[in-house]
């Protein structure tokens, strides 16, 4: 039975696009952004509205892309091209501005040919390729600071303190709860499965952030107000979704680990609940939102293995750990070579902690399903192995 | 059952021993295939019309065999029947019609990791099918045509499609069919050693697969690997099904029991 909290959240999305050209009819700018640094908080507090824009799952839109921007970026980037090719999409349509930054140069990319063939406005956001060395931090400062006049420009006023306080506040108060939401999938207490936490997560890409807060709050209580389940399927797989970003939209591999009796218990995605760690906003100005950001996870497509700092591995070793989950499942979209070039040198420290890790490349074609689904069941099989013995054939 | 994409293999089993084995085409319908070759190592058990205690059905076409308890993947069968056969063995590298893997496993035949090729017939029976079509020749003269060569005449593509051109490049600049064979070879070799990087590799290595009958390739991985590659004492087509039988006779013990 659908929750009537996540049902409302979905039915709020079905809405959004036409609440959206609502707001562009009273003057309102809708700014659009690809990225991970993108300080949302800023936007918000210009009174901008902000869209995170991107889907993936449709192969269509990628071949459509590939017209555009070369078949050696990810799935994902070549959708999005294919996305602001095609101006359906409605929030790309309704975007007044693009924000793009370039923790991932694929994305980068995308902002430039983006612009060059549809004339949107486009902002960029630099960010330092180390974020762990001591110039980044003021490197960072001075692009976020750049990067808010240009929003200024775009919004026809200075950020005031007070609304910047006030956003602040807000965005916390959602990643918090999106933490606890993500809390009560990984200790087995929620009536949520992945999927539909990450169909909660991406609502938050377009709707209105006070709306989508108290929607949150809603189905938090919701949740909390359910009797426990205590009785987990003990045939059932205990998974973490790592690697590239699973967009919205992109729902194969989901479905297939569900299918062969697999639970994602929980993800260290760009797309899923990495955004809302480690995020401590402790000074509430540009430079703090700036300071804050830098601090995050960083983005995977970042962080060199080879050091011993890597707060990326740390944070995924943790949340095996936490979650008792049996397994990483590390997703590579086509040709995403930050995960590629990271998958062996991750997958062998994994294996010093005794975490088995399994690789998959995959797009959003079809034509892979039954492949997946072997390596899938093998990896299964191979960890129902590891851990009862006695079930061994 | 193992049913793949090119072959659908069958091994009967009981207490331990092999009473009868079929190899057949596969079809369209999988599922036909699957009860045909089922019919058929009925047959050469002496089991004629018989249903098995317990079936295992692996290959990718497991998923069509209603007939079947279980289903286990190809993976974890060629481990079993691969540790059945010899139990030195940790590496695998089996090269079926439609895809290639190396598998790890440990010191109980226990797979422990490995790698399958991606959404590309490099490396797989198909490949060599179309190599074999270019050259007109039976896809088992491969293998001897390849022994024969006087030298290796390089294949830069690794692509089917890319590969069948440049072969027919190479043999209008009148290089020796089976110097380019060789080479056919030794690339197909060269892309297997380059999976193994994420998997690694330890003795004993057994090839399997139905590509494992052609000794070109036996030649080839060994020489890509600086190893010896042990070609199992029995139809190595076979190993699969052989895995699904040994599973499939460890279930119906312990259910007995």
């Amino acid at each position: 039975m659908t929750l009537v909290a996540l049902q409302k959240i979905r039915d709020a999305v079905q809405q959004r696009p036409g609440e959206i050209e609502e707001e562009k009819r009273k003057g309102k700018i809708i700014v659009g952004w690809v990225g991970y640094l993108i300080p949302e908080e800023i936007i918000h507090a210009l009174g901008l509205i902000p869209v995170r824009l991107g889907r993936g799952g449709d192969e269509r839109l990628v071949e459509l892309g590939a017209r555009y921007i070369s078949s050696q970026n990810c799935a994902f980037i070549r959708a999005c091209m294919g996305m602001f090719a095609e101006n359906t999409d409605p929030y790309i349509r309704g975007a007044d501005a693009v924000a793009f930054d370039n923790a991932c140069m694929q994305v980068y990319r995308l902002g430039e040919v983006s612009k060059y063939y549809c004339k949107k406005k486009t902002l960029f956001l630099g960010v330092p390729r180390d974020p762990a060395s001591p110039s980044a931090q003021k490197y960072f400062r001075h692009e976020v600071e750049h990067f808010t006049q240009k929003l200024e420009d775009l919004a026809g006023k200075k950020v005031e303190p007070e609304e910047l306080t006030g956003s602040i506040g807000l965005y916390q108060n959602i990643r918090a709860a999106i933490c606890e939401l993500y809390h009560f999938l990984d200790i087995g207490e929620s009536p949520l499965n992945w999927k539909e936490v990450g169909e909660v997560v991406h609502a938050g890409y377009y709707l209105d952030k006070t709306n989508y807060f108290s929607l949150l709050q809603e189905l938090l209580s919701e949740i909390r107000s359910l009797p426990v389940i205590t009785a987990p399927n003990s045939n059932e797989v205990r998974i973490i979704l790592s690697g590239s970003l699973i967009a919205p939209g992109d729902v194969k591999l989901s479905d297939l680990i569900e299918h062969v009796n697999g639970n994602i218990v929980s993800d260290d995605l760009w797309s899923g609940l990495n955004p809302s760690l480690n995020m401590h906003i402790d000074n509430p100005t540009i430079m703090g939102i700036a300071d804050a950001y830098m601090n995050r996870i960083p983005h995977y497509t970042l962080p060199c293995l080879d050091k011993d700092n890597d707060i990326r591995f740390e944070h995924l070793k943790a949340a095996v750990l936490k979650t008792k989950a049996q397994g990483v499942i590390y997703h590579t979209i086509r040709y995403c070579d930050s995960a590629t070039l990271k998958t062996t040198g991750l997958k062998n420290r994994l294996r010093k902690e005794g975490i088995p890790l399994l690789e998959i490349h995959t797009e959003y074609s079809g034509s892979d399903v039954e492949a997946i689904r072997t390596r899938v069941e093998a990896f299964f099989e191979i960890l129902k192995f590891k851990d009862n013995p006695e079930v061994r054939v | 059952m193992d049913i793949g994409s090119l072959t659908t293999k069958s091994v009967i089993l009981s207490d331990g021993a092999i009473l009868g084995t079929s190899i057949i085409p596969t079809g369209i319908y999988p599922e036909k295939s699957g009860n045909e070759a089922l019919g058929k190592a009925l047959k050469s058990a002496k089991q004629d019309g018989k249903k098995p205690a317990y079936t295992i059905a692996t290959g990718y076409g497991r998923i069509s065999a209603p007939y079947a308890d279980e289903t286990v993947t190809e993976i974890t069968c060629h481990a079993k029947g691969a540790y059945s056969l010899n139990p030195d063995v940790r590496t695998i590298i089996d090269m079926g019609g439609q895809d290639c893997k190396v598998i790890r496993m440990d010191e109980s035949g226990n797979v422990t990791d490995f790698i399958m090729n991606d959404k590309c017939a490099a490396g797989t029976g198909r490949f060599l099918e179309v190599i074999a079509s270019v050259f007109k020749v039976r896809l088992d003269s491969l293998g001897p045509m390849a022994l024969q060569a006087e030298v290796s005449v390089p294949i830069s593509s690794t692509c089917t499609v890319f590969a069948e051109s440049e072969v027919i490049s190479l043999l209008a600049r009148g290089e020796k069919p089976e110097n380019i064979i060789r080479g056919v070879h030794q690339a197909i070799a060269q892309r297997v050693t380059g999976m193994t990087v994420r998997v690694g590799v330890e003795d004993a290595i057994l090839f399997s697969g139905g590509v494992a009958k052609n000794e070109g390739m036996k030649n080839a991985l060994e020489e890509a690997f600086h190893k010896p590659v042990v070609i199992p004492g029995f139809d190595p087509q076979i190993i699969g099904a052989l895995g699904a039988a040994r599973i499939a006779d460890n279930r119906h013990s312990q259910d007995v029991t």
